[in-house]
């Protein structure tokens, strides 16, 4: 009888990875590939942030696995999550994202994750739900849900806190990514590639106010209202389990006129 | 007369509902029922379009990008005062801003799209318009406006071009992309209902309405359609209105 591993982990994970833009960097074991974009681009406009990520091995084997993310996004972009619910961690982790309010959406995403076993590397899709969590003494979180299938079933529930920023970055969220151990000593799971999207632009919900049923429009992720010369700087940085550790400065293009 | 084509080619857009019984599990298909009201020969009233699609690995069905519609010989649509309405009209301002008479039907509509682990839905209403001619042809415009989670509107434009028997008229639409978020794939419609004309007894005198054909073929009338679907794939669906009693 064929036995299906599976692995549920409670985790912190950042939000953040989405101020990255377009960016190349290498490191010992291979590159780094990471794009991003604004939709729509506009200067002060309510939008999506959507960012893809890829580790291209220069070594053969998968990139080590990730035990944090820090990232800082440019200063003078902020989350409005006024209107938005907010997502208990408990209750994503009982009954997974039906357990959240729809309100409490705050982006989606999904990429291959990497099981190395000994005669064999498994590529594994895996989805990702962002929610929007109760503020932390004043402070932004997130909960991510992060989900594989087939062939290992994994259930992991991240929150993405948000963290002080040095100049010249503005809003900074970090994470820190359990090791996955998805079967009994086998190294611990990789990531090859991920993307996401977050915000809420053109998303809406019925609201309640004095008795009346209101279509109540989110605002969600808000890019900044001025762009410096150069494009919107901002910074990664992914912590591995080797004890290596990888900073990218990608720079977010000014919108086009 | 151009009154009378342009309500042929309403009548054709509504046949956008209409669909077609496909076979794998995971290739997209679909289904349309067809309904005259009143059902009765040479009545004036209401056609209803319903269809429902099927298919797809993550339980949603593929896009379709193109559809054809085939509509029974005989059907045609009256527009006692006929107006019209262009595309820009209804993106920008919506149905309100199109004049009354040129609303042919109404309908709703049913949107999927799988982002992260779950499948989004989202409930749309149709609205249903004539068009301006093109290149002297028929045209007719559906709109579509979704309110939550996802605050959009679409407009889709099809024409009509005459057909063979035992059908009379085509009606032929592109549909256009509808996306959803960054990096998550398109919207499919799911299921979709749209009534043409009235059957409202008490009506104005200015109504647009169905006017059934005045004769039954043998077997009953008969409704056809053909789909393109984003992923390459295509299908045909039949489907007949029994002859009224």
């Amino acid at each position: 009888m064929a036995m299906t591993p599976k692995v549920r982990i409670v985790l912190a994970a950042s939000p953040a990875c989405v101020c990255v833009i377009v960016a190349t960097v290498a490191w010992a074991r291979g590159t780094l590939i990471v794009h991003e974009r604004f939709t729509p681009d506009k200067l002060g406009a309510s939008t999506n942030l959507s960012v893809t990520g890829r580790f291209l091995s220069t070594t053969g084997g998968p990139s080590a696995p990730i035990t944090k993310f820090t990232i800082y996004g440019p200063a003078g972009m902020t989350v409005d999550a006024r209107d938005a619910g907010t997502c208990v961690a408990a209750k994503l982790r009982e009954l997974g994202p039906n357990g959240c309010p729809a309100n409490s959406r705050a982006g989606f995403g999904g990429g291959v994750g990497l099981l190395e076993l000994p005669k064999e590397t498994i590529r594994e899709a895996y989805t990702l739900d962002f929610f929007f969590a109760s503020k932390e003494r004043g402070r932004l979180a997130l909960l991510v849900y992060a989900s594989a299938v087939s062939p290992v079933t994994v259930e992991l529930v991240l929150v993405a806190r948000e963290v002080r920023a040095p100049k010249p970055y503005g809003l900074g969220f970090s994470v820190e990514v359990p090791l996955i151990s998805a079967l009994p000593g086998a190294p611990y799971a990789s990531v090859e590639s991920v993307f996401a999207t977050l915000g809420a632009a053109n998303v809406a919900y019925y609201k309640t106010v004095r008795g009346k049923k209101t279509l109540t429009h989110l605002k969600g992720i808000v890019v900044p209202k001025t762009c410096p010369r150069g494009g919107f700087p901002s910074e990664g940085t992914i912590d591995f389990a080797d004890g290596t550790n990888l900073t990218v400065n990608p720079t977010i293009p000014c919108p086009r006129k | 007369m151009p009154a009378q084509i342009a309500a042929r080619a309403v009548v054709l857009a509504l046949a956008v509902c209409v669909t077609l019984t496909a076979t794998a599990q995971a290739a997209p298909s679909a289904s349309i029922a067809p309904a005259f009201l009143p059902d009765r020969l040479g009545a004036k009233g209401a056609l209803g379009l319903t269809i429902r699609y099927y298919g797809g690995e993550s339980g949603v069905p593929s896009p379709v990008r193109r559809s054809v519609w085939r509509l029974p010989a005989g059907l045609s649509l009256e527009i006692p005062d006929l107006r019209s309405c262009a595309a820009a009209q209804l993106r920008a301002h919506g149905a309100s801003g199109c004049p009354p008479q040129s609303q042919i039907g109404r309908g709703h509509a049913l949107a999927e799209v799988h982002a992260g682990s779950q499948i989004l839905t989202e409930n749309i209403a149709l609205w249903a318009f004539v068009g301006p001619l093109h290149n002297l042809q028929p045209t007719f415009e559906i709109l579509g406006q979704g309110y939550t989670p996802f605050d959009e509107r679409m407009v889709f434009t099809g024409t009509v071009r005459p057909d063979r028997a035992p059908y009379g008229e085509d009606l032929v639409m592109s549909i256009p992309t509808i996306p959803s978020l960054p990096l998550e794939p398109d919207v499919s419609i799911v299921t979709l209902s749209l009534t043409v004309g009235t059957s409202k007894v008490r009506r104005s005198h200015v109504a647009n309405t169905i006017v059934v054909p005045s004769h039954c073929p043998a077997g009953g009338f008969r409704f056809a359609a053909e789909f393109t679907y984003a992923d390459g794939s295509s299908g045909s669906a039949l489907a007949t209105a029994i002859c009224p009693r």
